[in-house]
Parts: structure tokens; C-alpha cells; sequence
């Protein structure tokens, strides 16, 4: 997978809830917005949201996380900024 | 307004037997008019029920009502022959519907009939309904309230119509609205406590437009979140606009309609969504 292994670089909840992501495969930043959670991620990692049963799986486990509403920016310039080696 | 005195029809089209009889009852009927699915088929329902001259449809006009919107009610008012009065409302300038609350509705609707009302009444017509159906009255709307104190009627509520009905029995009378999507003001965009300018209700509604011009059909909105736009599909397309080639697009867009960040909601377009946002009561 071409997607890099992108993860914290928030808030706590934003890292908590990047973590238990990555776990499914779903690596990027998370930024916190109170109940908005927005993924910062690059034009790969957003693309394999497309996959219906991957994004039910990251709503659920953002809804576990405590957040109502979970979003993915896209073109985001500083995606690859807290990038880490791998994937 | 009675809605607890009435049993609701089968039907649809028993809804529609009805509630033309309750409009011939009441002889001169103006609507509170949007040009959306439900004030569309009332008004169009009354008109062809009433005749000329005993349906007016009232549209309030404010920065806050879509451009498309307006043109859409101009189109099928002219298309059915239904008068039309368009009166400015000022909600904008009230303090309590610019702070942005989460009753902000209850304002924009005060200010509506508070000025609806008396020009229908000027003109003879003493029944202003509205276009509130069933599914309306499980939904957190305060500014229902304000058409309860208004004494304004909701007739497709009263006898049951919901939104699947409405749009089954406007396609019935050939309105072009039957498949509209949902059309809510625009402040709708706003989360709760961002304050209501013309320049961020022009922001949204530019970038709505323009994700139209990209080809999207069917339910849009773009949520505001001061340098972000949260835009909300259609499930059913969410992974095509997370396809690069369209992802670029779709930045592009937005960018030109002023938003630094552009994020899509993974659940997609959910109506409400900013009440659920805010944990309001009543959200889906």
C-alpha cells in the first residue's frame, strides 16, 4: 500500500482516535474540532476511504471514540508533514 | 393549527382528497412559499383546488435563501399559475438570529410571518399555511413554534403527508420539484454559535453552486467551519469524489469559493447534521 504510516499530531483525542485508525489500516493525522473529527491524510490514504466497508469501520470507531462526525481533507498540503517511515 | 383532531388518511391520494377539501373550506388559502418539494405542492395542490385568485404564495426573501431556490419557486409559480408576492425579510439584522443559537430557526420564521401575515391579510386571505409535513414533526424545528404563534396552518402535517407522499403526488401533478432535493435556508450550513453574515451565507452558496457545476445531483451541502468546508454527499457517491482526479476538482472548487480547507464526511449527507454536531435534541 502506498499509503504512509501518518499518525498523531494533535490533540489527545485527535492521537487516541489516529491510533485505533491505523490499527485499521487508516493512517493520517486526525485533527479534533470538538465532535468533528477530520483525517489528514494524502490522496492514497483518502482513496481507500472509497472502500465502503473500510470507512463504516473508521465511522464506528470514531463514533467509539466519542466523535459525531468523522471527515477526510482532502488535497491537504501538510499530510506528509508528521509522516513516518513505512507502508 | 389542529393537528391532533384529525386521522390521517391511507393514502396518499386519499391525503390529497383530504386536504382539497380543507383547503375548499377555507376558500382563500395563502402559502408560505420556497419554491421547495412541500410549500411547491401545496401551492400548486390549493391552486388548482382554489382557482386564480384565491391562492397566493408568499416568498420571503433574505440572504439567507438560496439564489437556485428563488429561481426554482419563480419557475413553477409561473409554470402553475399560481400568484406570486415576494416580500424582504430582515432576519440578519436581528442580533438573535446572527448570534447564531441553536433556536435560530424560531427568529428567521418570527420575522417571516411576523411580515407574511399581515400582507396576506391585506389581501383578503385570513389561512396562511405552511408547507410542515409528518416527518417535520419528529425533527428538532423551533421554528415551528413561530408558526404556531403566527396561527399558521400545516396542513400536509395534519393530514399525515410525508415526504415520500409529497413527492409521489407532486410527480403525479407533472411538478418538477417531486425530485428535488431537500433545500433548507442556508444558515443551515453554519454550526451553531458561528455567527450568521451575508458574506459566509454568499461562501456556502457559492461553493454549493459550484460543486453543482462539477455534476453533482442530488443531496449537497457544504458545512461551514471558518477555514474549512465539510462537504456531505450522497452515500452512494462518496467514493467517487475520493478518487484523485476528483478530489483535485473538488479542492479546486472550493478553494475559488474561498474555503482554505476542503474535508469529506465519511458518513455523507445526513439532514441535521450540525444539529447532531451539537448533541441538539431531536437530531437524527
Amino acid at each position: 500500500m502506498s499509503v504512509r504510516r501518518v499518525i498523531g499530531g494533535g490533540s489527545p483525542q485527535g492521537e487516541a482516535l489516529a491510533a485505533a485508525l491505523a490499527e485499521r489500516g487508516v493512517f493520517g493525522r486526525v485533527e479534533a474540532r470538538g465532535p468533528l473529527a477530520i483525517i489528514v491524510t494524502d490522496a492514497a490514504g483518502a482513496e481507500q476511504l472509497g472502500d465502503a466497508e473500510l470507512r463504516r469501520a473508521a465511522l464506528a470507531i470514531a463514533r467509539e471514540q466519542g466523535f459525531s462526525h468523522l471527515a477526510v481533507e482532502l488535497g491537504a498540503p501538510a499530510a506528509g508533514d508528521a509522516s513516518l517511515p513505512g507502508g | 393549527m389542529q393537528h391532533d383532531t384529525t386521522t390521517s388518511p391511507e393514502s396518499a391520494t386519499d391525503r390529497e382528497l383530504a386536504l382539497a377539501d380543507w383547503l375548499r373550506a377555507r376558500g382563500r388559502v395563502a402559502v408560505g412559499y420556497s419554491g421547495g418539494v412541500d410549500s411547491a405542492y401545496l401551492a400548486v395542490l390549493a391552486r388548482r383546488t382554489l382557482g386564480a385568485g384565491a391562492t397566493l404564495a408568499i416568498i420571503g426573501r433574505s440572504p439567507s435563501y438560496p439564489a437556485e431556490q428563488w429561481a426554482t419557486a419563480r419557475r413553477v409559480a409561473e409554470q402553475f399559475d399560481v400568484e406570486v408576492l415576494e416580500l424582504d425579510t430582515d432576519e440578519l439584522n436581528d442580533p438573535r438570529y446572527a448570534a447564531n443559537p441553536n433556536n435560530r430557526c424560531y427568529f428567521c420564521k418570527t420575522e417571516l410571518w411576523g411580515r407574511v401575515i399581515p400582507a396576506a391579510e391585506a389581501r383578503g386571505f385570513s389561512t396562511v399555511a405552511d408547507g410542515t409535513n409528518a416527518d417535520d414533526l419528529g425533527d428538532y424545528r423551533p421554528g415551528a413554534q413561530a408558526a404556531r404563534e403566527h396561527r399558521v396552518a400545516s396542513p400536509l402535517a395534519l393530514f399525515g403527508f410525508t415526504k415520500a407522499d409529497i413527492r409521489a403526488r407532486s410527480r403525479a401533478l407533472g411538478l418538477p420539484t417531486w425530485q428535488q432535493p431537500s433545500s433548507p435556508c442556508l444558515s443551515s450550513r453554519l454550526p451553531y454559535g458561528t455567527s450568521v453574515t451575508p458574506a459566509r451565507l454568499q461562501q456556502v452558496e457559492r461553493a454549493e453552486a459550484a460543486l453543482r457545476g462539477l455534476g453533482i445531483a442530488g443531496d449537497l451541502r457544504v458545512r461551514y467551519h471558518d477555514d474549512l468546508a465539510r462537504v456531505e454527499l450522497s452515500h452512494e457517491i462518496l467514493h467517487e469524489w475520493l478518487r484523485p482526479a476528483r478530489t483535485r476538482e473538488l479542492c479546486r472548487a472550493l478553494r475559488e469559493a474561498g474555503f482554505a480547507r476542503v474535508a469529506l464526511d465519511l458518513r455523507g449527507f445526513r439532514s441535521g447534521s450540525l444539529n447532531v454536531l451539537h448533541g441538539v435534541a431531536g437530531a437524527a
